[in-house]
């Protein structure tokens, strides 16, 4: 199967002569669609840089990323924006919901940004919200929401204009357990019903258990591959702790 | 090592508060120079040069008392900024405390960078004011064609004292504020200050329409109070008026923005074109914490436009008066029994001013004052007439360039004057239907040819009209039917010599009045001169403009200065919410024009309803002003308009290219 996303040879180096900082070093991976795969690492070990990257919202130093055979490091600002809105859909850790909005115009917003007609619009949102179970929270404002739900609304957002690639940075970072189970519920219903594509960074092994395979970065190389396979999610989640111990992430990032 | 955080501090807060510190150094500019203008040569030379009238104390006098009144105005904009940044900068703040500063010490950085701005604010100010000061002497100047001998430059330490004083006395203020906010607030409320001010109001749609109906239904009954009672009726109701505007205002915007986006929202297709929603939404998240401050700023924007508006009217309409007023070079007056025209020319030249030789042409004219009787009475009602011979009458046309006119020996003419209109015109339309005049034994008829309607002489006060009758009426007129008798001298100078008469003629003054008492007991009398006359006009004209200049632009400078101040300061905190739109993939170019969507929508919609308030003011105003003389409305209506867009529009630009700046910064 035609690959999604191929990273090729990524390269990020920050700060200048003298003080080079390697964030990424030689980095290659590749995503089919309709695949999960998570990217696991302990803090400072480049993962939300190769996010960023992948994201369009960072520049790599060397290196191609190319996104649904479109060669995104070779576009140009105005180009990358309008690539974004189309082809690309995000979650972050602080779900980044507009907080004038209603839940259901903050998951309109990037159809509307698209000029879609309304009727489709209303169509869309509403299909959405009930795959991601938050039709009765629609005209609720951000902070009249818990959490989950804040979160499963970003989610909604990121797959309304069913994007080639929806990026997960963190997504249950905030969320106490119970919301996480029924967030990455969630991501198996859209990855399954939806065969949405998925490329999340997390460095808790419980949520990397629900992927179908898993890239462990250290110091901005690949480090290892987990996949899942015919396992369960039981058994694959020791399989994870295996590795994040053999990587030697602090201990506060194992659990 | 305070100062030093304090002096960084400063330098960090200039570059986003750029605008602040520029409305600041202006405020301190504009008020160093009207406080100044005392010690002003031009204003100097003015005060040598006028004879009996004393204009520039007026201007003086008055530009204290509204300075007193401008400091306050400049106190609250400058409290209100500072409460902005101190707001932006609790974080910070509360940093200082964690790291175990007391709140004495944070207050002590607070006060040493409250000094730094205050000093440099006042620098600056004062040197563009100094500078700004020659300007406006320049420009009075060539108001009144003054001839500049030596351009000097004066440097006014009184305005520089006082100047120093006010802002000193805000200043201390600001330092008071601040350390009673510090010490009041919580550390933890100061750390996450962030979350808290993020708090959405909101308010049902039906509640907003509601509100919006009273408030218009407030401000139309409020336009029509002051349409009908008019601008100068001070009592209850004009306090209620007011009252019931201000509240109609508040109203308004309270309401405006839950309603649009009510409005907008049932347009669906509309409501989710591009950032449409998002632009909306932040006007309506905003609206519901500023409308109190655009209901401030949209009436401090209606003084400004009225105090403008009607300044610029007022002086044209001045300006015309006076050309109207000042036919011939001088006039003397005389109200007294027992004297003929001939003894006027007698008792100046016994004064030491002759006119035969003083004078290039002169003549002296008598006005007797009849009261209505009989019959005349009953077809005029009761009033006062003013009579003239047309000889006399003639004469008088003669000084002014101007050829005899015939009347028939059986008619009357009218000569209208410059009285308000409740007393001229019963006898201008008497006049016109044609009502007869009884003098005497004769009866005469209205002549619908002979109307006169520009000045006879030259007065300080309002000119009478006048009924200009044949000659042998005159003649006929018997002593008990004449209840006062006026006497006019009117006459032009030689050319070239007019400085020099102008001054012969006030050195008589004294002299005159001792002569004229010794020949009859009760009498009246004045001179008038065109020179006088000019300068007089001058003087109002100078005093008007300054004011309303002065009240104007610092009006209009706050209220500008609070709407970017708050914008900006908003451009800050939506920071991530634009980050998010740029990662959703809105293009740069569509962020900034939402980014300017919201600034305009914040700078237009107060200055609208202002317009529309300050064109009901100036509309009861131009019934005040018409009694000056008819208000040029079209030239005033332009001169405020090239300034406010100037003034108004230079801030919303800057505003524009802040909030942008900002946006794009990450």
């Amino acid at each position: 199967m035609e690959p999604i996303l191929t990273v090729s040879h990524l390269q990020k180096y920050y700060g200048s002569r003298g003080s080079v900082t390697r964030a990424i070093d030689d980095l290659s991976l590749s995503v089919r669609a309709g695949e999960f795969v998570g990217i696991m690492g302990a803090s400072g070990s480049g993962k939300t840089t190769l996010l960023n990257c992948v994201a369009t919202i960072d520049r790599p130093t060397a290196g191609t990323i190319t996104i649904g055979g479109q060669v995104v490091t070779a576009l140009r600002p105005a180009a990358l924006s309008r690539f974004r809105r189309e082809k690309l859909g995000f979650i972050f850790q602080d779900c980044n919901l507009l907080d004038t909005l209603t839940a259901f115009e903050n998951i309109a917003l990037p159809l509307s940004i698209q000029n879609r007609p309304a009727g489709e619009i209303g169509e869309k949102v509403r299909r959405c919200a009930r795959l991601l179970e938050i039709e009765d929270c629609m005209e609720k404002y951000p902070y009249q929401m818990s959490g989950g739900q804040c979160q499963r609304t970003a989610a909604a957002r990121a797959i309304v204009t069913d994007p080639a690639l929806v990026l997960a940075d963190e997504p249950t970072g905030a969320l106490d357990s119970k919301a996480a189970r029924l967030l990455l519920d969630r991501f198996e219903a859209l990855n399954r019903d939806r065969s949405a594509t998925i490329l999340m960074v997390t460095h808790d092994a419980f949520t990397a258990s629900y992927c179908h395979r898993i890239l462990f970065i250290k110091d901005g190389r690949a480090f290892t591959e987990l996949v899942r396979g015919e396992d369960s999610r039981k058994a694959f989640f020791t399989r994870i702790i295996e590795v994040v111990t053999l990587l030697g992430g602090d201990s506060g990032d194992v659990l | 090592m305070f100062c030093k955080l304090a002096v960084r501090n400063v330098r960090r807060s200039m570059r986003d508060y750029t605008l602040y510190f520029l409305t600041l150094m202006f405020g301190v500019c504009v008020f160093y120079v009207f406080n100044s203008l005392e010690s002003q040569w031009v204003m100097e030379a003015l005060a040598v040069n006028n004879r009996n009238v004393s204009y520039t104390g007026a201007i003086l006098r008055l530009v204290n008392v509204i300075s007193v009144f401008v400091a306050v105005v400049l106190a609250c904009l400058i409290l209100y900024a500072n409460h902005f940044m101190l707001r932006r900068r609790k974080k910070e703040l509360g940093t200082y405390l964690l790291l175990g500063m007391t709140q004495g010490k944070v207050s002590r950085i607070l006060f040493l960078e409250t000094l730094c701005i205050g000093l440099l604010a006042l620098a600056v100010g004062l040197v563009m004011g100094f500078f700004a000061a020659q300007l406006l002497s320049a420009f009075t100047a060539s108001l009144f064609q003054v001839v500049v001998e030596e351009f000097t430059f004066v440097f006014s330490w009184k305005g520089v004292g006082k100047t120093v004083l006010y802002f000193a006395v805000i200043f201390l203020l600001v330092m008071l504020f601040n350390a009673v906010t510090i010490s009041r607030k919580k550390l933890l409320d100061l750390l996450q200050a962030r979350r808290h001010n993020q708090r959405l109001r909101l308010r049902s749609v039906t509640a907003s329409a509601v509100m919006l109906a009273v408030g218009v239904a407030l401000l139309i009954a409020a336009y029509t109070m002051l349409l009908r009672r008019g601008l100068l009726r001070v009592d209850e109701l004009f306090w209620l008026m007011l009252a019931m505007g201000a509240a109609g205002t508040l109203l308004f915007f309270r309401s405006l923005s839950g309603f649009l986006l009510k409005l907008c929202k049932s347009n669906q297709s509309l409501y989710y074109r591009g950032l449409n929603c998002f632009i909306l939404r932040q006007f309506n998240s905003a609206i519901n914490t500023n409308y109190l401050s655009m209901t401030v700023v949209c009436l401090l924007l209606l003084l400004a436009i009225g105090v403008t508006a009607c300044s610029v009217g007022v002086n044209y309409t001045v300006e015309n008066k006076s050309d109207r007023q000042t036919p011939v070079d001088m006039t003397v007056f005389v109200e007294a029994d027992g004297l003929t025209a001939g003894d006027l020319a007698d008792l100046l030249q016994e004064a030491g001013f002759d006119p035969e030789t003083c004078l290039e042409e002169y003549t002296a004219v008598r006005r007797p004052v009849l009261r209505l009787e009989g019959e005349d009475r009953e077809v005029w009602g009761t009033m006062f007439i003013h009579i003239m011979s047309l000889s006399d009458f003639n004469s008088l046309r003669v000084l002014r360039g101007e050829g005899p006119m015939t009347l028939a020996s059986d008619r009357y003419g009218l000569a209208v004057g410059t009285e308000p209109e409740e007393n001229m015109d019963p006898q201008k339309d008497g006049w016109a239907e044609g009502k007869p005049l009884r003098i005497g034994d004769e009866t005469y008829q209205a002549d619908p040819e002979f109307c006169y309607t520009k000045a006879l002489y030259t007065s300080s006060s309002s000119i009478d009209t006048t009924f200009i009758l044949p000659d042998q009426v005159m003649e006929a007129l018997r002593p008990e039917d004449v209840v006062i008798l006026d006497f006019f001298l009117a006459g032009n100078y030689p050319k070239g010599a007019e400085e020099e008469m102008e001054t012969l003629l006030w050195a008589c003054y004294p002299d005159f009045c001792d002569g004229l008492a010794q020949r009859v007991g009760g009498f009246s009398m004045n001179f008038s001169t065109k020179q006088v006359e000019y300068l007089d006009t001058m003087g109002t004209k100078l005093l008007v403009l300054f004011i309303g200049l002065y009240l104007g632009v610092i009006f209009m400078v706050t209220s500008a200065a609070v709407l970017a101040l708050q914008q900006l300061s908003q451009a800050a905190d939506n920071l991530p919410r634009y980050q998010v739109l740029s990662r959703l993939g809105v293009e740069e170019r569509m962020r900034d024009r939402s980014v300017y969507t919201q600034i305009f929508l914040a700078f237009f919609l107060p200055l609208s309803l202002a317009v529309v308030h300050s064109v009901v003011g100036i509309t009861a105003a131009n019934e005040v002003i018409v009694q000056l003389g008819k208000l040029d409305t079209v030239s005033s209506t332009v001169t405020t308009a090239v300034i406010i867009l100037l003034v108004y529009g230079a801030y919303f630009a800057a505003t524009c290219a802040g909030a942008r700046r900002m946006v794009r910064g990450q």
